[in-house]
Formats: structure tokens, C-alpha cells, sequence
């Protein structure tokens, strides 16, 4: 009886507590908790995942304007075909945008060129014209073109555009600040004003920890194009995801309940005082989700009590009714001693957040090893985490854990020298892809 | 005569010539320093119109963190909210009046990155007394205040502005550094695509280390290359600076065309003075040419009058021996036909010596002769007309020896000094004549008790064509070439014409080399 009533009371509880949703205007907010039902009397490990969800746009004339500055790389390493399928992608790029888009085109070589200064997609003709007259040059001054992106969107930078600076390169940063650090820092610094950076490398000869950094920095995009002939595809996907942007300016509060540390925060660059974690995010399309992965401890508790996580304040500007928007949902946990129950009601989706996160960790401290020589306990590693991969893709039933799995086995059997160089640059995009 | 008068000509072209190509160089070189200069200068302004530029937006910055000094409150909460939502920001710090560390607090819960900025900001805390000063001895150090401070850690500047209140507190922002960058980089201009750009030169931003932060402007300099001008900027980025690089001399345009007009005018002076010495040298030849026609239509005709004369002579004496020479009226008036013909052909003897004196053919030729013999039959041929003037001869013949001498030399230069006594010195009583041997020459004096000669100008006589301009030649006809011919002479039989001191009167002393 008294386990009947425990059970019951467990079963509404976490019904209630399970997970919130609430939807207002373009985002849906989801704040789920790994083990919505813990062991109790044990001090144990749990995730909490804030997810956002964009809800597609129904008219199309109810988009948001975009507001992009192209900055293409022309040093003369981008010489020949590359050059010319960028150029032909920035201009395919360009012509999906609508009248009332605002995009800006810098090329840069050892010297930085505003070649069309942010302006209206009016007049195609021109900004085609300019972007065909691009030659070949020098070096690369990537951190001047970026600079120069950045204050090219700034001249329009509104909440209720999509502002973005996007990056082609093909070489290593050798004008200016080149460190990773200082793009990272650049990156953290745009995404306060609200612009995020995709960066696109193409060919073998970027640098893939730049790239990543300042994207990763910025909450934009991290993308590696092995061939010239894949940039219009990879021009047209971001752009047509920029043009569905319904939220701008994401910013996630979590307030963690008392008792509650909050461990960590996985991939994002999150400020972690106290009890209070925050995070921003810069933008969501339709239909994209993004999420916030945080490690937190929770102290035990009695059987049958239950306690608060955290609460979630999230404020985003609705780029679609212009204008911010406050959500806000919560979590809680409650405690039972039965190890089936807890294992039983975890949630599956919080529970693939997490495999993500902790293979992505596992898959940077490989390529770290393999950077330092040690290819035998990269490769241990690497096939450690496939197969921690496909294990909890069978146990989840998640396709995509099964194809990060694939990928982290294509890891393991490309750590020869001959192979690495390409291979690094393809494991730096999926790990983007699977922390974002 | 034309040698030198080429020479002098050369001269006249060269030395202004020279004077020219120097003033000119001197001229060009300084024109070429203040040319420098100037573009130096110019290239200064650029940068510091250049700097001008960074410096807005440092101020730009500083207005907007101090209007944020304002509004900042202790509580860590709203702080970390503001360092979140400003681009420009990587920090917040907040000193207490007694210089302790409000926030980020060391013993409250930190974040990552207050704990990153508490172990790169040690420096700021020794530092922390110039938050504190006065901001100037007029003002008290309770007066708010603000101002820059930076300091070197890790890879590179990192910099606060800072704020102190009237209270005492102290709020620091530490800048994002490359955000900073990225905000200068913003605010300077791109570079062209077809852009050659300033002029051809490169204007870059150096960091600490001397590297690029950011460039524009169409040149590459090499590696090593120095900068032709540059300016360190003002706090807070003095350890940055701005420097232009340029191709090539900048000057060295300017100076090709200097150095290109300098070269023209001197050719045109050149090609000028020329034409002038040229000029010059035609006229001054052509005057040539005509003196030596002149002179040898006079030797000409000399020549041509020379044979008739020594007819007019000889038949003058032979009608003086003749019957009619009896008559005493017809006698005297052969007498002077007979003198009148000497004089005559002395003077003509004169220009014709001195024609081939001028022809530098003036010769002399020793034969067999007695001086005395010869001094004598020039000074019977004068008795006459001195007699008529008043003037007594008196030979003292001491040189009888046969000797190698020339009489027509001889027999001319006493002839000069005898008419001369009968020109300059009429009525003068008594002339004495003297001649005497001295080892293998012969001395002859010629003495005579007329006006004399001024001492300044015992030398005078001697030059061709002067007569003194006195009282002594007022009224007397003469070549004025007399004394210079018999000097001539004398120096080329081997002695000498000068003038002895004496007075009253003159004495010429003869010497001539004779050899026995």
C-alpha cells in the first residue's frame, strides 16, 4: 500500500515536474532534467537541459530582414577555381536575399577591402559586378576582415534583423591578432551586441582551432568545404537558415534552487556565479533547436520528497512581432529508491544531450592527444568513444548518436599523418555540430 | 698672344660657369633637404590626423564607461550583468576607499572569468595608488577623477579605464583588447581593390612587439624595412604605434626633376657664355687682323719710302760738294735737305725695327767694327742740326779696339739718344759723350744738361709709344718708340739701355757685349 502510494505519488510528481513547455510567440521552451527521478539519500550527477525550439515562420513576408557582411578571403592561396566558386556562391548567396536585406561584402589579403559597404539588396547588379571584379592578392589579414564585417553590420545592427558576419578562408591567419584566443575574444565580444560569426574554411591550409573558436565564441557556425564545388550548397544553406531566423538575442538565465551546484555548462561559454548561470545564445531559425546542457549536483534526499533544480528565465527578441519576449519554466526531481524507477523514467532526450556533449569532450581531448604525437591513446580513445556512441544509440534508440559513432570510428582510422590534416579539419565541424 | 686670349676667354666661360654649378648644387641640395622636410612633415600630419581618428573612439569609449561608472552598484549580480551586455567590456572591478577589492571579492563565488581577470590583474593591484592620487596639487584627492592605466601581461597591453568618485570609490573597466583593435580597425579606412593607395605607401598600426595590428594602403614593405616616418601614440596606447612605409625615396621624383633643371639652366648658361667668348674672340681677332695689317702696310710702305730717301740723301751731299754747295744760302738749305733726310730715316729705320720687333724678327748681326768710329760718324751726322740747338758735343772716345759688334744697331741706338737730346733737351749747352771698354763689353754714356727725368718715370720711357705728358714733350713731334727700339736693340746685342741717376739733365748708359 504504502509503496502503491509512494509510486502514485512519484508517477504525478513527475508528471507535473517532468518537463514544462511553454509556448509563446516564435520560441518553445523546454526545460527537462536527465533523471526526473533520483535515487535518494545519494549525492548524485544530473543534467538539466534548457531546450529552445523555433517555430517555423507560416508567411514568408513575416521574416526577418537579414543583415549580413560576406567577408571573403582573396589571398592568393584562394587563386583559380576557389576564388571563382566563392565568388559564384556569394553572389548565388546573395540572390535569395529580398530587397529589404542588408548585406555588405569585405574581401581581405594582406589589406582589408569594404567592397560593397552595407547597403540594400536593391541593386543586384552592382554588388554582382563588384563581387566578380575580385582578384587574388597576398596574405591574410583575417582579423582586420573580420573587424571590418563586423562594423559593416553595425551599421544596420538591429534586434529585429538577423546580423551576421560570414567568414570564408583558406589560409592561416598571418596579419594582425592570429590567435585563436583573439578571434575567440572578438567572437565573445560580438555576440554581446548580438552578431554571430560563421566561419567556413575551405581546402586544408586554415586554421580549423581559429575557425572554431570564433564561431563557437560568437554562437554561429562552423563549416568545412574540402572542395570549392560544395560552396554555393553551403552559401545557400546558411543563407536560407538566416532567413528564417525567428529570435535574436537569447539570453538564458538559470537559477539553480538552494543545494543545487551547478557543475558545469557544456560547449557554451556560460558565466557561472553562485547559484546563477548565464548564457547567450544569438539566434534561432524555424524549426532549429538549440540547447543548454548544464551539469548540476544534487544532494539526496528522502524517498518520496521532491526539490527544485532550477528555474529558467529565458528573453529573446521575436524577430518576427518584433519585439522581446520573457519565458520562463522550471525544474524538479524527486526521489525514490528503486534503481529501475530512476533509470525507467529518465529522459531520453535530455540523456542524448548529455552522450553528445560527453562524446564531443572525449572527441576534443583525442584530437588534443593526437596533436601531441600520442596516436595510439588518441585511436584508444576514439574507438572508446564509438563505441560509447553506438551503445547509447541502441539504448536511446537515436539515429544520430549512431552517426556521430560512425564518425568518431572514421576518426580513429584517419590519425596518419597523410590523413590527419583533412581529417582534424572534418572533426573540428562535427564536433561543432554535435556540441551546438 | 692668341693662346692667352683663348685662355682668358676659357676663363671668362669656366669660372662663372663653375661659380654656377655650385651655387646651383648648394641651391638644390637645400631645396631637396626642404622638400624633404616638408613631405616629412607631411607625412606626420597624415599619421596624426591618423591618430586623431583612434583617438575618438578611445574618447568615444571613455564618455560611454564613464556615463556606465554612474550607474554601477556593488551588488556583483547587476555588475556581471553589465560586463555581459557591453561589447566593448571583458571586466568590472570596484576598489573601496581603502583600496580594497569590492569586486570580484576573493572570498565570494567567482566565475571563470573573474577568476582569469584576478590572476592576469596582479599588477593593477600594486599598482593600485595611482587610482588614489590627486588628480592634480590643486585638487584634493577626494575629487572624482579618471584616466587610463595599462599594464603588460601574458601575450600582450591589457587596459582599464578607470573612475574615482567624490566618495573614493574606484571602478575599473577592463577592455576586451581586441575588441578594441577590432573598433580601431573599424574606424580606419580599408583599402581600395584597384587602390595604389597614398601615394604608393602603407600606413600600419604597430603593437608593442613592432607587429602589425592592422594596415592599409597599396605597398609592401620588406621584412626588415624601417619605417619612413612614424608617431607613438598617446596614452593609453603609447605603447603602440603608427607607422608609414613608402617605396623608394619620396624625394626621389622631386629630385630627378631638381637635379634635371638645374642640369638644363647650366647648359643654357653655358651654351650662352660661349657664344659671348666667342663673340668676343671674333672681334678681338678681327682688331688683330687689322693691327697687323696696319703694321705691315707701315713696314710696307717704310720699305718703299726707305730707297728714295737714300737717294734724296745721297744727292743732297753731292750738291753740297758740287759747285752750287758754295753758295752759301744753297748750302744751308742743303744742310737741312741732308739732316732732315737722316732724321727721316732714322725714324724710318725706327718702325721698320720695331715692326719686326712686334714680328718678333728684330735681329742683330756682329760684324768687324770700331764703337768709336761708329759712335763718331752718327755724332758728326747730328753736329749740325744740335749746333743749330744749342747744344755742344763733346765725344771722349775710349773704345778704339776693333770689336764684334753690329753698326747699324749700335749706329740707330745712338742715333735714338742723340735726337732725343736734340728733341727734349734744346739749348742745354754742353752733351758729353763717353765711351769706354769693360772687359768684353763696351759702355757708352750719353749725358746731356737738359730738363731731366722724373724718377717714377725712368721706367716709362722705355715702353713703346709713351711720352711723358709734361712740359718736358709739350710741342714735339714724335713716334714715341725711339727708346724702347734702342732698348731692344741693345738687349739683343747682349747688354742693356737704362737710365743712370743724374742731375741735371738725363744720362743714358749703353752697354753692349763686344767681343774682340
Amino acid at each position: 500500500m504504502k509503496s502503491l502510494v509512494s509510486r502514485m505519488t512519484l508517477i504525478a510528481g513527475a508528471c507535473a515536474l517532468l518537463a514544462c513547455s511553454v509556448k509563446a510567440g516564435q520560441v518553445d521552451l523546454k526545460v527537462a532534467v536527465s533523471h526526473p527521478v533520483m535515487l535518494a539519500d545519494q549525492k548524485q550527477t544530473a543534467y538539466l537541459r534548457i531546450g529552445l525550439t523555433g517555430l517555423p515562420v507560416v508567411e514568408a513576408t513575416q521574416r526577418a530582414p537579414v543583415n549580413v557582411a560576406i567577408v571573403l578571403d582573396r589571398s592568393g592561396s584562394m587563386s583559380g577555381r576557389k576564388l571563382s566558386e566563392a565568388k559564384q556562391a556569394a553572389i548565388l548567396a546573395i540572390g535569395q536575399l529580398g530587397a529589404d536585406d542588408i548585406v555588405s561584402v569585405v574581401t581581405y589579403d594582406n589589406r582589408v577591402n569594404v567592397l560593397v559597404p552595407a547597403t540594400k539588396v536593391s541593386d543586384r547588379h552592382t554588388i554582382n559586378a563588384a563581387i566578380r571584379r575580385i582578384r587574388s592578392g597576398g596574405s591574410t589579414a583575417l582579423f582586420a576582415g573580420v573587424s571590418k564585417g563586423a562594423s559593416e553590420v553595425r551599421k544596420f545592427l538591429s534586434s529585429d534583423r538577423a546580423n551576421r558576419v560570414i567568414l570564408l578562408s583558406d589560409g592561416l591567419a598571418n596579419v594582425g591578432p592570429s590567435s585563436p584566443e583573439a578571434l575567440a575574444s572578438l567572437g565573445t565580444s560580438l555576440i554581446k551586441e548580438g552578431i554571430s560569426v560563421t566561419t567556413i574554411g575551405l581546402g586544408l591550409g586554415y586554421n580549423e582551432d581559429l575557425m572554431y573558436r570564433l564561431a563557437s565564441a560568437s554562437d554561429g557556425k562552423h563549416v568545412f568545404v574540402e572542395h570549392p564545388s560544395q560552396l554555393a550548397s553551403i552559401f545557400k544553406r546558411e543563407f536560407g537558415d538566416l532567413l528564417s531566423v525567428v529570435a535574436n538575442e537569447i539570453l538564458v538565465e538559470i537559477s539553480c534552487a538552494e543545494g543545487i551546484r551547478p557543475v558545469r555548462v557544456f560547449a557554451r561559454d556560460a558565466d557561472i556565479t553562485g547559484q546563477r548561470v548565464t548564457t547567450k545564445l544569438s539566434q534561432l531559425y524555424g524549426r532549429q533547436e538549440k540547447y543548454v546542457l548544464m551539469e548540476v549536483e544534487v544532494p539526496g534526499m528522502p524517498e518520496g520528497k521532491s526539490r527544485p533544480i532550477a528555474d529558467v528565465n529565458v528573453n529573446y527578441n521575436n524577430v518576427v512581432t518584433k519585439g522581446s519576449v520573457s519565458l520562463s519554466g522550471s525544474a524538479k526531481v524527486a526521489f525514490s529508491r528503486s534503481s529501475h524507477a530512476v533509470s525507467k523514467r529518465a529522459n531520453t532526450k535530455v540523456m542524448v544531450s548529455a552522450v553528445e556533449q560527453v562524446a564531443v569532450d572525449n572527441n576534443i581531448r583525442a584530437m588534443r592527444l593526437r596533436d601531441q604525437g600520442k596516436v595510439a591513446e588518441a585511436r584508444k580513445l576514439l574507438l572508446s568513444n564509438e563505441k560509447y556512441l553506438n551503445d547509447n544509440a541502441a539504448r536511446y534508440k537515436n539515429e544520430k548518436l549512431r552517426t556521430w559513432g560512425a564518425e568518431s570510428g572514421k576518426d580513429a582510422d584517419n590519425l596518419s599523418p597523410e590523413k590527419w590534416k583533412s581529417r582534424r579539419k572534418q572533426m573540428r565541424e562535427i564536433q561543432f555540430d554535435m556540441a551546438y | 698672344m692668341k693662346p692667352r686670349l683663348a685662355i682668358i676667354l676659357l676663363l671668362i666661360v669656366l669660372i662663372p660657369l663653375g661659380l654656377m654649378v655650385w651655387l646651383g648644387f648648394r641651391v638644390a641640395r637645400g631645396e631637396l633637404a626642404t622638400v624633404k622636410e616638408s613631405i616629412r612633415k607631411l607625412h606626420i600630419e597624415k599619421l596624426q590626423d591618423v591618430e586623431g581618428n583612434i583617438r575618438k573612439v578611445i574618447q568615444r569609449r571613455e564618455r560611454e564607461l564613464l556615463e556606465l561608472a554612474g550607474s554601477v552598484k556593488e551588488d556583483p549580480y547587476s555588475i556581471r550583468k553589465l560586463v555581459r551586455s557591453q561589447p566593448a567590456l571583458r571586466q568590472v572591478f570596484v576598489l573601496a576607499k581603502d583600496g580594497k577589492l569590492v569586486h570580484p571579492a576573493v572570498q565570494s563565488q567567482l566565475s571563470r572569468q573573474e577568476e582569469e581577470f584576478l590572476a592576469r590583474a596582479g599588477q593593477v593591484w600594486k599598482d593600485q595608488a595611482v587610482f588614489f592620487r590627486p588628480s592634480s596639487e590643486t585638487r584634493p584627492s577626494t575629487a572624482a577623477d579618471s584616466g587610463w592605466y595599462s599594464w603588460y601581461w601574458g601575450s600582450g597591453s591589457h587596459f582599464v579605464f578607470w573612475h574615482r568618485t567624490a566618495a573614493g570609490r574606484v571602478t575599473g573597466f577592463e577592455l576586451d583588447r581586441f575588441r578594441l583593435v577590432a573598433d580601431i580597425i573599424a574606424e580606419l579606412p580599408d583599402t581600395g581593390l584597384s587602390d595604389s593607395a597614398p601615394e604608393g605607401g602603407l600606413l600600419s598600426l604597430l603593437d608593442a612587439r613592432g607587429e602589425s595590428l592592422y594596415g592599409w594602403g597599396g605597398y609592401n614593405p620588406g621584412a626588415q624595412e624601417q619605417p619612413l616616418v612614424s608617431l607613438t601614440l598617446k596614452s593609453p596606447l603609447s605603447s603602440w604605434r603608427l607607422a608609414y612605409f613608402r617605396s623608394g625615396e619620396p624625394t626621389a621624383a622631386f629630385g630627378t626633376g631638381l637635379w634635371f633643371n638645374l642640369v638644363a639652366v647650366l647648359l643654357l648658361a653655358a651654351i650662352a657664355l660661349s657664344v659671348l667668348a666667342a663673340y668676343f674672340f671674333r672681334e678681338s681677332s678681327r682688331e688683330l687682323r687689322e693691327a697687323g695689317q696696319r703694321v705691315s702696310f707701315v713696314n710696307h710702305v717704310s720699305h718703299e719710302l726707305k730707297t728714295p730717301l737714300t737717294n734724296i740723301r745721297m744727292y743732297a751731299e753731292l750738291l753740297q760738294e758740287s759747285a752750287i754747295g758754295d753758295d752759301p744760302k744753297a748750302s744751308r738749305y742743303l744742310e737741312v735737305v741732308v739732316t732732315e733726310s737722316v732724321r727721316l730715316s732714322r725714324l724710318i729705320n725706327n718702325v721698320l725695327s720695331f715692326a719686326r720687333h712686334q714680328r718678333k724678327a728684330l735681329k742683330v748681326r756682329k760684324t768687324d767694327g770700331v764703337v768709336d768710329e761708329i759712335v763718331a760718324a752718327v755724332l758728326e751726322s747730328f753736329t749740325p742740326s744740335l749746333d743749330s740747338r744749342g747744344i755742344q758735343a763733346r765725344f771722349q772716345a775710349g773704345a778704339p779696339g776693333r770689336v764684334q759688334v753690329d753698326p747699324d744697331a749700335l749706329g740707330q741706338i745712338v742715333g735714338n739718344l742723340l735726337g732725343n737730346v736734340e728733341k727734349y733737351a734744346p739749348g742745354s749747352g754742353e752733351l758729353h759723350i763717353e765711351s769706354r771698354r769693360e772687359g768684353q763689353t763696351t759702355v757708352v754714356l750719353v749725358t746731356d744738361n737738359g730738363p731731366g727725368i722724373e724718377p717714377a718715370e725712368r721706367e716709362n720711357v722705355f715702353q713703346p709709344f709713351v711720352r711723358l705728358s709734361s712740359e718736358v714733350s709739350d710741342g714735339v713731334a714724335g713716334t714715341g718708340i725711339g727708346l724702347s727700339i734702342a732698348r731692344e736693340l741693345a738687349r739683343l746685342h747682349g747688354g742693356d739701355l737704362t737710365l743712370e741717376e743724374s742731375r741735371p739733365g738725363s744720362t743714358f748708359k749703353l752697354t753692349l757685349s763686344t767681343p774682340e
